[in-house]
């Protein structure tokens, strides 16, 4: 085996390239470094939490999509990471956490609690955590398992490199914020 | 020891307050009045060797007079026996003594059968909601008290045959 | 000094605050594994009184199991502590025979015993895991995860799901043991010794463990009591109390295993006996398996045993036996029981009060999280908070158990 086949390398975005460069738009070239690099915040509350840590082990290894690095301080985090059964009691919590980070942001409810409430339909549990937060990707499952976390981290991929520069910026995104009553730096 | 010769016991120290003794269940039950629970439990706790609090819960039988009951599992690990004492309550009035004194335990266990069914641990030295949030304005285990969650809004009654 | 009442409020002066410093710790924090909060008031870095917040999780389970039949309830109990699930489904299902007084054959208890044994090295492993990733070590926890799959593998090949396994029915199993999961099951309890002595070698006599744990978070056997401590953590404590020995439920008592106790009851001897339990188990399941008998898997109560699939297409009776069943059209005798299990963090009870309707009347789950986390104020007082972080894991404090 030599050295090359050892690891592999992300493809680069569409260009132009001939000898000596490349060239590309900026957000593409922001999105490809974004997508392999996200820092998530696992916000684990109960179950699907317990096949969280299965993710992060050595077997499935979240590593591998360049997310190893957990940040569990919401100002360094990427990507909140909602795993678990949130209660009414939680639902402020959440969205705190939500609002001390920093720009540009990502939300993956995991798992039926976070998605919808789930089983628990009860007067003690939010009935999903888009009733707090906007929310990028659903998981489904109770609990999913770990390749449907990973399926669910790699649609963020997806969502991370694709995105505009200006998104952030729009008056729609920051409508929609506050729509959810969350506080938006000015 | 036999359960015969512990009623006989209880029935000597408390009297009329022994309501009922039932010992074709499967732990040996007792019912008793709502005034001695404390003074019984510390009884049983220094006398009897019931050193054990296994389990403190409440209920509730709405078409009772005393609606409300306050169920608790002590077992006596010398011998391993189990008793369950149970007292009811009015609802006008839902007040039983604080046992925090006798068993720690107790004390979220009381919290919790305070948040639930609103009895009122007489004593008790942090008497607040403990599950549910504080604005919580109800008792939500209470069989008058639906259980679904009242803001969902994507729940049709004429889906659901209501 | 000041001094702390029972329910550890401080009663500060003008002077004193000035003195103390007040640290949230949770609901969402690295360290606390779950979601409780803990508003700790600290001198420096000496913890001088904490006050706890849970009820973070509270999804109302014993209300939801006042609208449920009866086989339904596993998704509650699966739910409790999921860790280790399949011991409250089986417990649950021992509450629900001792309520319509079934007995189970012998190859059901021994099926039983295995899963359960299963479920409680699972537990175990993520706990004694977790106090090394909190004294500074993760390699120990990365290297017990690999092991840990292969018991989700078990269950996956016993019943479909990995964590939150609905294991079993009421009288028995929905399906025997296939020699593949046999197989399986013979890998896991060959392989792991070898990955243990490993993951014990790296903690059990490591000087920078045993200075990090031994004489922190302890407690006396008689405040245990008081505080109704109940499995690995009373008998840490020197209580030898094991539900599997008291009152033994799943024929427990053909076999012979020796239930560890500890003295200090600090977190060094809760890791011990963890460590001696998980060694136990692996003995208790590779006896069982050697001597499992023949015979069904599913003992005859014709209220919850599925007739076969074949015959509910082409006969009658079994068409309206299974229509009864899965509408949780039952008859339930009215009586009230309580039925425990030595679940992986202590005795998990099942109160359950039936009125002969298809749904208990009152269902209260005895969850021993819930009981003894509040001891935790009086056992970090005094303590560092590192110490803290550490006591608190090695309790093994699983919140879905904590908030039901």
């Amino acid at each position: 085996m030599s050295e090359k086949d050892k690891y592999t390398v992300v493809e680069a975005p569409d260009g132009y390239s001939a000898p000596g460069f490349f060239a590309t738009t900026l957000d593409k070239a922001v999105g490809l470094a974004r997508k392999n690099s996200i820092w998530p915040l696992p916000f684990a509350t109960s179950c699907c939490g317990i096949e969280f840590m299965a993710t992060m082990g050595a077997h499935y290894d979240l590593g591998r999509f360049g997310a190893e690095r957990l940040s569990f301080s919401p100002r360094q985090a990427d990507l909140l990471m909602v795993m678990g059964t949130i209660a009414k009691k939680m639902a402020p919590v959440v969205q705190q956490v939500y609002e001390q980070m920093a720009e540009p942001r990502w939300v993956i409810a995991v798992g039926a609690c976070a998605s919808s409430g789930g089983i628990f339909d009860t007067y003690s549990v939010l009935q999903g955590i888009d009733k707090v937060v906007p929310v990028d990707v659903y998981v489904p499952g109770c609990p999913p398992r770990p390749e449907q976390i990973i399926d669910g981290f790699m649609k963020i991929q997806e969502l991370v490199g694709k995105e505009s520069l200006r998104r952030r910026y729009s008056t729609e995104y920051k409508e929609m914020l506050e729509s959810y009553g969350i506080k938006i730096d000015k | 020891m036999e359960y015969s010769i512990l009623l006989q016991e209880l029935r000597n120290n408390f009297g009329d307050s022994i309501l009922l003794a039932d010992d074709s269940a499967d732990i040996f039950t007792v019912t008793i009045a709502s005034k001695v629970i404390k003074e019984l439990i510390i009884y049983l706790k220094e006398k009897q060797d019931f050193i054990f609090l296994t389990d403190l819960c409440g209920i509730h039988y709405p078409e009772q007079e005393k609606e409300f009951g306050v169920i608790y599992h002590l077992h006596n690990l010398v011998e391993n026996k189990r008793i369950r004492l149970k007292t009811f309550v009015t609802r006008a009035n839902p007040q039983v003594e604080s046992i925090v004194s006798v068993f720690s335990s107790a004390n979220w266990m009381e919290r919790e059968t305070f948040d639930f069914y609103g009895i009122d641990f007489a004593g008790h030295p942090n008497l607040i909601r403990i599950l549910n949030v504080d604005y919580m304005d109800y008792f939500p285990m209470r069989k008058e008290y639906p259980l679904e969650d009242a803001t969902r809004s994507d729940k049709d009654d004429r889906f659901f045959g209501r | 000094m000041k001094t702390i009442n029972s329910e550890h409020h401080l009663d500060l002066t003008k002077e004193d605050e000035k003195v103390y410093s007040t640290l949230n710790l949770g609901p969402t924090h690295p360290a606390t594994h779950g979601i409780f909060q803990n508003i700790l008031t600290m001198n420096g870095e000496t913890i001088v009184g904490a006050e706890q917040t849970i009820g973070y999780i509270h999804r109302a389970f014993e209300k939801i199991a006042e609208r449920r039949p009866y086989y339904q309830i596993t998704t509650l109990t699966d739910r409790l502590n999921y860790c280790s699930s399949p011991i409250n489904n089986i417990g649950w299902h021992l509450a629900v025979e001792k309520l319509l007084g079934v007995k189970t054959t012998k190859r059901v208890d021994y099926m039983r015993i295995i899963v359960m044994e299963l479920a409680r090295i699972a537990d175990h492993l993520i706990c004694n895991s977790v106090i090394g990733v909190d004294s500074g070590a993760l390699t120990g926890f990365v290297y017990v995860f690999e092991e840990r799959e292969k018991i989700y593998e078990i269950y996956e090949e016993l019943c479909g799901a990995r964590l939150t396994t609905n294991l079993g029915r009421v009288g028995g199993f929905d399906r025997d043991f296939s020699p593949l999961a046999i197989q399986k099951i013979r890998d896991l309890i060959n392989g792991l010794p070898k990955v243990l002595h490993e993951f014990e070698r790296l903690l059990m006599r490591n000087r920078i463990f045993m200075d990090r744990t031994i004489n922190v978070g302890g407690i006396s056997a008689e405040r245990a009591l008081n505080y109704g401590f109940t499995g690995p953590n009373l008998r840490a404590a020197g209580v030898d109390y094991d539900v599997r020995v008291m009152e033994p439920y799943s024929s427990y008592n053909d076999f012979d295993f020796i239930v560890p106790v500890g003295q200090n009851g600090d977190t060094y001897d809760r890791y011990c006996v963890r460590q001696t339990e998980l060694w136990e188990s692996i003995k208790l399941v590779s006896n069982a398996l050697d001597n499992l008998p023949e015979g069904k898997f599913n003992s005859e109560v014709p209220a919850f045993f599925m007739p076969p699939k074949e015959d509910v297409y082409s006969k009658m009776e079994p068409l309206i036996s299974h229509f009864k069943m899965v509408m949780g059209e039952i008859d339930v005798p009215e009586k009230e029981i309580y039925s425990a299990v030595e679940g992986a963090n202590g005795e998990l009870g099942f109160y359950v009060v039936a009125d002969g309707g298809r749904t208990p009347y009152r269902l209260h789950f005895r969850r021993p999280g819930f009981i003894y986390y509040q001891a935790f104020p009086e056992m970090i007082t005094g303590a560092a908070l590192s110490d803290a972080i550490l006591t608190m894991s090695s309790m093994n404090v699983i919140a879905g158990e904590l908030d039901a």
